[in-house]
């Protein structure tokens, strides 16, 4: 097998350019596919077995089909099966809760089986992307994780279950507010500026929607594909990696089943945010020198607004199902019921999902099939926000002499608007005071797949995915509602609505076929066709005369309507691709795999469409040879090696055309006009990104398959990105999206899993753990300089590094100020203000040459040293209890709630600040400056460097304990199971944690849940990258108590 | 077949391919005349991002005679005194503001100037296009020296490729290649009267071409041997002299006058001044905002507005920065004074009061010499809010009367808190040490008493760095404050002031003294007098609170010296345009910055201070040219020894 890997880029637009270059690769499909389809023979015998569970239960119901036939049967009370099969034939073993498992006949009669949700399970069938393989034969890189191990970290969703699960699959928290999403990076940032998310694929179609969209308890397996030669069938759509999302189908012959899985738990906040109490505070603006009591403060009120603010929140959800089959068809309907209470007041969020799917074998050679998967979400609350709270002065009272509630507090420069749990509720329930997002989502799958008669194999496919997704958000502000001065502002309503519908055509061909027992052939080409179209559309009013109006008619305002451009969008963007790929293997030793594709996208510029790109892995089976036969220590040992390319398109549609920027204008109060002017300028040379990537991993198995594990290296470089460079103003022109700049993510990977106590005298254990390092950094950037100061890139440094002072202590005394030349280093300083490194250089007299300034900014690398997860299971007859937890190691936690752009460090006494130890003429050695001390934008000069902690912190996600009630009821069809967890119970050796007591989990981008953004830098870009501890609505520790039933 | 199914679908899918943008603009729209059209609008709405911008606004205020750095400054202030309080940086100085909004205007103007004949533009509005290029590099040579004049497309060409380095043109080629040449077609081109409210025209288009000849002439004439950069010799490469250029600015200027078209002399300077009068006849040039819509006045009427947005939406809230903390003022409930410290003073979106920043306060010399004449002269009544008047009612604070200054009885209305007109009294006044007297909720600013007033008062010499008059001329101006104390927090809905039709008669004035030859009855004596002889109408006394009706020209222009020289032009220019953002220019075109205010005096910044500290500033030749900002630094590509080469020497 071989295949042309020559990488050609396109000047020419004409339709068929590219379409002759994937003739190469479709000719030599076609080619390959016509010289393999020979007519086989074999003879059908007779094969009976038992499907049993870990424990070695029975498996009920469990199904048995000859692979690729409709033939098939069903396990009864005892697990036992009968079948007639070809010799050879390859039996798949499905069951709900397990994956699926393939078992070559091979001539055997008795086949037992065990079902096993451990991962590393050589038969376990692995999703590649259109198609599947036996873990055996997968020459890439591919994780993979099942439904039930998944559903051990019980979750709205399966971003957070998967969280330090599978190692190069770094998934992070972007907000702790009910429903929010995560950010997945696998393998690390490869773009600049470009979209990083990886591509997720539902039931083998790309699917538009947030992984909040689908419902855990759906979740067959997730498979996700880490490297080129995995990903090349995605082509640019999988540059960032593929998360594979296989929901339960019912399997054919298998009786009706419901399964129902529920948990219901209460939330209470991780840790308050540490602001001062009274006293402290007291001191504190004592300290500062700089403010007096405000009207409704005094020194002896002592006041924690956050507890008056918190309240217990609720999570629950239920899910049930009903799947079975008949002899042609199988079919699986579901529902679901989500809802999250917070901790902050009225802040929930709730998921209704339906799903379906449907799988009919219509005669002998053709099969269609329907899967659908919608669901209604609803979060309300989300204008909630905690700087008021926090930000408020303690030495306040929110109550009136009388008992009533204060509706402002009044401090010496600032009137803040009273916002407990009782007013906020209060507010809500009076229709004063309310945010809901209400989002409809449809993702459909229709295929239908007809086997080509007389070849043996062979197969055409047509999947049509159509998805529409919608949301609406609502807002309404009653008068006065927030605004701590004025009781007669005037209401404000505003909606927004945003529409995506989307469309993918895939048509394939595929040849599948095992000859003479050892020849294993796969062979795919497939085109395809996609389209989204994107609408955003926004309105906001003054002035709405009735509060029960809330937001539904912005026209009854009698003040201002404004629909302002900024806030309307459209995009369509499409993509055309082609690929072709062949999976061959011999007698399960030798296997490999190549892929051609081409990619054709509407963002890029007219002639840099289309990219065509290869990918080709390796494997060996080395347990498989017969020298290794003898060595019975060692199970299984394979050998991966792959190289490919992959390409990146992750710009916004237009992004080559340029773009103005609209400047609304009054000429005299009431004469308007809208200006423009170019803040972007075209590109018409923007072309595809791209990135080649070597990967190398060994799969083993050793003692009896009780230690099974996988290690990989892998460097993936990528040219050409994308990246919106920012232009020195003298330019005259903001911005142009460009290619520029090479990076580099270099990693290692490690994932074990063992087997310790193996089901002797009712124990056993079970313990994982993944281990990962990524190496990330920037390599080169076009225009030949290594540094960008103002985009804060540099080469040989993390591609999102930050660019800053580097703290160093305090000027801590007179002595030392006058030791170290604080005069000349930093004029108009005082003592016990934040020191920064010099870096410049000192005259002959030992004094430096000038004064601290931007040539002192240094470059701090923010990624860990390394991370990963582990996870144990103790079992002990019915009883299980598990442990699931992640660790990083090195890296920086940027935490904007200490430092500048929080405005809750201001340290001046202004407002409550945090409880941090700060320099006073008797604490000299303090972490924290000296309040009242030289500023810079209101808070203490340097400040920002105050956000740099130690990123390193292990914390546990959750503890669980069931117990299997199936044991009570042997040779019964019922299985339950109750459990009981603890999520976010400690987080260890975390020095944000030590100092703060909050989680050390992220919260925020770095433009976000901060009060200036800009008090670190002007750049929005820059602040958006990264992941940031805000002040949002803050971590929860949860209690959760849970049950699966399926009968 | 699959090939041929393949071809099928690749042709049916083409279309595919295509972009059609539907809610965003490309740059082609610019060839259009409605781009054109936006183009000239845009090129007003730049104004808003340069003028009312805070910190832009401190650096042509503060470490002039006119403002120091008040209580509550951070950096962005303290580094701008030169006092040893901080130090003006690449990184810090926010000269920025000019820098970062000027040459993105300069080429869209380029941009219009190119398309606009082809769009079928007529020239007047072109001229529009050209006077704003023109204004944006008349202010960014006079704050940082010579700058490009090629964004790297071309000299004064529109440029629309990711051009990264920059080389700095000279002061003398900025001027005579874009600011005068431009000036000279928007004067030949633009209309008498404005094509809309604010609009420019020939007369706005010979101010700024008299004031850049001036600027230019005083730059020839180089009397205190200020460096320039990049070097240049002092010699025109047209050929003239300072006294050419004086003469010009004189001729422009005197042309401006005796062709006013719509525009003139308001009455009286309340007039100027007072909220809801300020587009009027003599406004030649505003930064426009309205409270009529929130969408195009760029920021929120109802908000508790933050200084600047980020992004910036060009909101105006300069004057929050000159307005002390008057809200901590407390007058007592009890007549003994005691009981309860009532806030008698509270944040209101009204003229004398507004969003206390506490960012810059003025001098006391500003008090005693700049505004020594404050019975005559009605400039600073009509410039700064001296008495501060009790308006709890409308904060919800029901107490009908409230104990104030010597425990005396005080109504809403009544005045509070004033400030003094001289030091006259000084012996009398009575001052707490700290902000209260013994025993005594009321005060909390610690302002002093003198007996029978029951008005607590601060004399001249007793202001401080957190005690001190605020600036009426700028304050806010709303009319929806209906009963209660309306949107205070929210940016200033008024018109940020650029230029004003007075300011011809001080060029002239400026240009005379400078040696141009006058023609009768324009001596600079005569053109200032036309200035002081206004300066001497009352119409209203904001002290009182009341109409106050007389005309004291006579008296004014009797007072003015015999001959006038330019610390008398620089001095009368402080006393017309206190405030107004610029007096750094002035005091650098004239190079007179060290010599009116290498020092100042001023109170602490503690309540109870009453003592004017003397305090000397450190302003070297280097001081009289901005910094490069460090982001035009940053985002180069070139050496570090060009970007040194590209800063301005001692940054």
């Amino acid at each position: 097998m071989k295949i042309s890997v020559t990488q050609k880029h396109y000047n020419a637009s004409a339709i068929f350019k590219p379409l002759m270059h994937h003739a190469k690769a479709i000719g030599l499909l076609i080619l390959t596919t016509a010289f393999l389809v020979l007519p086989a023979m074999a003879q059908n015998i007779t094969v009976k077995g038992r499907v049993t569970n870990e424990n070695n239960q029975p498996v009920v119901g469990a199904s048995v089909i000859v692979k690729g036939t409709t033939n098939g049967t069903t396990t009864d009370a005892d697990g036992q099966y009968q079948l007639s099969a070809p010799a050879n034939a390859t039996l798949v073993i499905s069951s709900i809760g397990f994956p699926d498992k393939e078992i070559v006949v091979g001539n055997q009669t008795t086949i037992n089986v065990s079902l096993t949700t451990r991962t590393n399970d050589l038969e376990q069938v692995v999703v590649v992307g259109y198609g599947t393989q036996r873990r055996e034969a997968v020459t890439g890189s591919v994780a993979s994780i099942g439904g039930d191990r998944l559903r051990e970290v019980p979750s709205p969703n399966i971003s957070q279950s998967l969280q330090g699960r599978l190692p190069g699959v770094e998934i992070t928290q972007t907000s702790t507010r009910p429903g929010a999403t995560m950010q997945i990076r696998i393998r690390g940032l490869r773009s600049l500026s470009a979209d990083n998310n990886p591509l997720i694929v539902l039931d083998g179609i790309p699917f538009m929607g947030s992984l909040a969209d689908i419902n855990p308890n759906d979740v067959k397996s997730v498979d996700v594909l880490k490297d080129a030669s995995a990903t090349a069938i995605y082509g640019s759509r999988g540059a960032n990696g593929v998360i594979i999302i296989t929901t339960d189908k019912g399997a054919r012959g298998r009786k009706p089943r419901i399964n129902y899985s529920g948990y219901h738990g209460m939330q209470t906040v991780f840790a308050k945010y540490p602001m001062m109490d009274g006293p402290q505070f007291v001191a504190l603006r004592k300290a500062a020198g700089q403010y007096t009591n405000g009207p409704d403060e005094a020194d002896d009120i002592n006041t924690d607004w956050q507890d008056l603010f918190y309240k217990t929140g609720m999570v629950t959800d239920h899910s049930i199902s009903l799947s079975g089959g008949t002899e042609t068809g199988s079919y699986n309907f579901g529902g679901g019921y989500y809802l999250n209470q917070g901790v902050v007041p009225t802040q929930q969020y709730k998921r209704y999902s339906l799903r379906g799917s449907i799988d009919q074998q219509v005669g002998q050679y053709f099969r269609f099939g329907l899967t659908t998967n919608n669901n209604f979400n609803q979060s309300e609350g989300n204008q909630v926000g905690l700087y008021n709270t926090l930000s408020m002065t303690p030495i306040s009272s929110p109550f009136n002499p009388d008992g009533t509630t204060k509706r402002s507090i009044r401090m010496i420069l600032d009137n803040q608007y009273v916002y407990t749990r009782d007013v906020i509720e209060q507010l809500q329930d009076n229709n004063q005071w309310l945010n809901e997002t209400r989002g409809f989502a449809s993702y459909n799958a229709l295929y239908g797949e007809i086997k080509v008669p007389f070849v043996e194999g062979l197969r055409y496919r047509t999947n049509l995915g159509l998805n529409y997704i919608q949301s609406t958000n609502g807002a309404y502000t009653g008068q006065g509602v927030g605004d701590g001065l004025n009781p007669t502002t005037a209401s404000a309503a505003s909606v927004d609505n945003r529409y995506t519908y989307h469309w993918v055509l895939e048509n394939m061909l595929t040849y599948d076929r095992t000859f003479g027992g050892k020849h294993t052939i796969n062979a795919v080409a497939l085109y395809s066709a996609e389209q989204s179209r994107y609408n955003r559309s926004h309105m906001e009013a003054r002035d709405i005369p009735a509060d029960a109006f809330q937001f539904y008619n912005l026209g009854q305002a009698t003040g201002q309507i404004q629909i302002n451009p900024a806030n309307q969008d459209y995009q369509v963007w499409g993509l055309l691709s082609a690929m072709g790929r062949v999976m061959y293997s011999y007698d399960n030793r030798y296997m490999i795999s190549a892929t051609v594709r081409s990619d054709g996208s509407s963002r890029l510029a007219e002639g840099h469409k289309w990219h065509t790109y290869p990918a080709v892995s390796v494997g060996w089976n080395i347990s498989n040879e017969e020298f290794m036969k003898n060595i019975s220590l060692v199970n299984n040992l394979k050998l991966r090696a792959g190289y490919g390319q992959t390409s990146n398109q992750a710009i916004a549609p237009y992004s080559t055309l340029g773009r103005l920027e609209t400047r609304p204008y009054n000429f005299g109060p009431s004469t308007y006009g809208t200006g423009y002017y170019v803040s972007q300028i075209p590109n018409p040379n923007l072309g595809w990104e791209f990135s080649k990537t070597f990967n190398i991993g060994v799969d083993f198995a050793i003692l009896k398959n009780r230690l099974t594990g996988t290690i990989e290296y892998y460097i993936t470089k990528t040219e050409d990105v994308l990246l919106r460079l920012g232009l020195p103003q003298t330019a005259g022109v903001g911005s142009i999206a460009s290619n520029i700049g090479t990076t580099e993510n270099k990693g290692f990977e490690l994932a074990l899993n063992g087997t310790i106590i193996d089901n002797s005298n009712g124990w056993s254990w079970d313990a994982g753990i993944n281990f990962y390092v990524n190496r990330n950094k920037l390599t080169s950037l076009a225009s030949g300089q290594t540094r960008d100061e103002s985009n804060w890139w540099f080469v040989g440094h993390n591609i999102n590094a930050i660019f800053d002072y580097k703290r160093i202590g305090l000027w801590n005394s007179s002595k030392d100020s006058a030791d170290n030349f604080m005069n000349i280093l930093e004029p108009g300083g005082n003592v016990g203000m934040i020191r920064v490194e010099y870096t410049g250089e000192y005259g002959a007299d030992g004094k430096p040459v000038r004064a601290i300034g931007p040539a002192d900014r240094q470059i701090l690398d923010v990624d860990p040293k390394f991370q990963g997860g582990f996870n144990t299971r103790v079992g002990y007859k019915g009883f299980d209890l598990s442990v699931v937890g992640i660790f990083r190691k090195g890296g920086i936690l940027f935490s904007t709630i200490h430092g500048s752009s929080g405005y809750l460090n201001l340290l001046s006494g202004r407002r409550n600040n945090l409880d941090v130890d700060y320099w006073t003429p008797t604490n000299t050695d303090a972490k924290y400056p000296k309040p009242g001390g030289i500023v810079s934008s209101d808070n203490p000069k340097y400040g920002s460097t105050l956000s740099y902690f130690d990123g390193s912190f292990l914390k546990v996600r959750t503890i669980s304990l069931g117990y299997d009630f199936s044991r009570l009821m042997r040779n019964s069809n019922v299985k339950m199971r109750m459990y009981f967890t603890v999520q976010n119970p400690f987080v260890l050796f975390s020095e944000f944690h030590k100092e703060s007591g909050l989680d050390p989990e992220p919260n925020s981008f770095g433009d976000q849940n901060v009060s200036s953004a800009g008090a670190i830098s002007s750049n929005q870009d820059l602040l958006r990258r990264l992941l940031t501890v805000g002040y949002n609505t803050p971590s929860t520790r949860n209690y959760i108590i849970g049950v699966n039933l399926s009968f | 077949m699959i090939t041929t199914l393949l071809v099928v679908l690749f042709t049916g899918c083409s279309k595919i391919l295509q972009e059609e943008p539907r809610s965003i603009y490309t740059p082609e729209f610019f060839k259009t005349e409605k781009g054109v059209l936006g183009g000239i609008t845009s090129q007003y709405a730049h104004l808003r991002f340069i003028f009312g911008q805070p910190y832009y606004y401190n650096t042509l205020e503060t470490g002039t005679d006119e403002y120091t750095y008040a209580q509550s400054a951070d950096a962005n202030f303290r580094d701008m005194d030169l006092s040893g309080v901080g130090q003006i940086t690449p990184a810090s100085s926010r000269s920025d503001v000019l820098w970062g909004t000027a040459f993105a205007n300069i080429n869209t103007a380029s941009g219009i100037i190119e398309n606009a004949a082809a769009a079928g533009i007529p020239a007047a509005l072109i001229a529009e296009a050209r006077f704003f290029r023109a204004f944006d590099y008349f202010l960014l040579v006079q704050t940082f020296g010579g700058v490009p004049l090629d964004l790297g497309a071309g000299e004064l060409k529109f440029n629309t490729t990711a051009y990264r380095k920059s080389v700095r043109n000279t002061v003398p080629e900025v001027y005579t290649k874009a600011v005068f040449p431009d000036l000279i077609t928007a004067i030949n081109d633009l209309p008498a009267n404005p094509r809309v409210t604010g609009g420019v025209t020939k007369t706005v288009a010979r101010l700024y071409l008299a004031k850049a000849y001036l600027t230019y002439g005083w730059w020839l004439q180089n009397p205190n041997n200020i460096p320039t950069y990049p070097a240049s010799p002092r010699t025109d490469p047209d050929g003239h002299d300072a006294n050419w250029y004086f003469q010009r600015a004189y001729d422009i200027a005197t042309q401006a006058i005796d062709d006013p078209g719509p525009y003139g002399l308001v009455e009286t300077f309340y007039d100027l001044h007072v909220g809801g009068n300020d587009r009027n006849k003599e406004m030649l040039l505003y930064a426009d905002h309205t409270q009529e819509s929130e969408f195009y006045n760029g920021s929120c009427l109802n908000c508790f507005g933050s200084e600047i947005n980020n992004p910036p939406t060009g909101s105006n809230s300069a004057v929050w920065m000159v307005t002390w903390n008057y809200t901590v003022i407390r007058s007592a409930s009890n007549p003994d004074g005691t009981g309860t410290a009532v806030s008698s003073v509270q944040r209101e979106a009204a003229q004398s009061l507004g969003r206390p920043y506490i960012r810059m306060a003025p001098p006391v010399d500003v008090f005693l010499n700049t505004f020594s004449d404050k019975t005559l002269d009605s400039r600073y009544d009509g410039t700064f809010s001296t008495v501060y008047r009790g308006n709890w009612p409308k904060g919800g604070t029901t107490n009908a009367t409230l104990y104030n200054a010597n425990d005396m009885p005080v109504t809403p209305g009544q005045p509070i808190l004033s400030f003094l007109e001289d030091d006259s009294q000084a012996g009398s006044i009575v001052y707490p040490t700290g902000a209260n007297f013994p025993g005594k909720v009321s005060n909390g600013v610690g302002a002093g008493v003198l007996p029978g007033r029951a008005d607590f008062v601060v004399h001249p010499s007793g202001i401080s760095r957190i005690v001190f008059p605020g600036l009426w001329k700028m304050g806010v101006y709303r009319t929806d404050n209906g009963n209660g104390l309306g949107q205070p927090n929210a940016t200033s809905t008024r018109p940020f002031k650029i230029a004003k039709f007075s300011e011809l008669y001080f060029i002239a004035a400026e240009a005379a003294v400078k040696g141009a030859t006058t023609v009768a009855g324009k001596s600079a004596r005569d053109l200032i007098n036309v200035i002081r002889a206004r300066a001497g109408k009352w119409k209203f006394s904001n002290k009182n609170n009341a109409v106050f009706v007389q005309d004291n020209s006579a008296a004014m222009v009797a007072a003015t010296p015999a001959t006038i020289d330019i610390n008398y032009i620089l001095a009368e220019r402080s006393r017309e345009y206190f405030g107004e953002g610029l007096r750094w220019f002035d005091l650098v075109r004239t190079q007179k910055w060290n010599e009116l205010a290498g020092t100042y005096r001023i109170g602490g910044a503690a309540y109870g201070n009453h003592t004017p500290q003397t305090v000397t500033r450190t302003i070297e030749p280097k001081h009289y040219l901005r910094p490069i900002p460090q982001g035009q630094i940053d985002g180069m590509e070139m050496t570090a020894e060009e970007k040194q080469a590209y800063q301005n020497p001692g940054y």
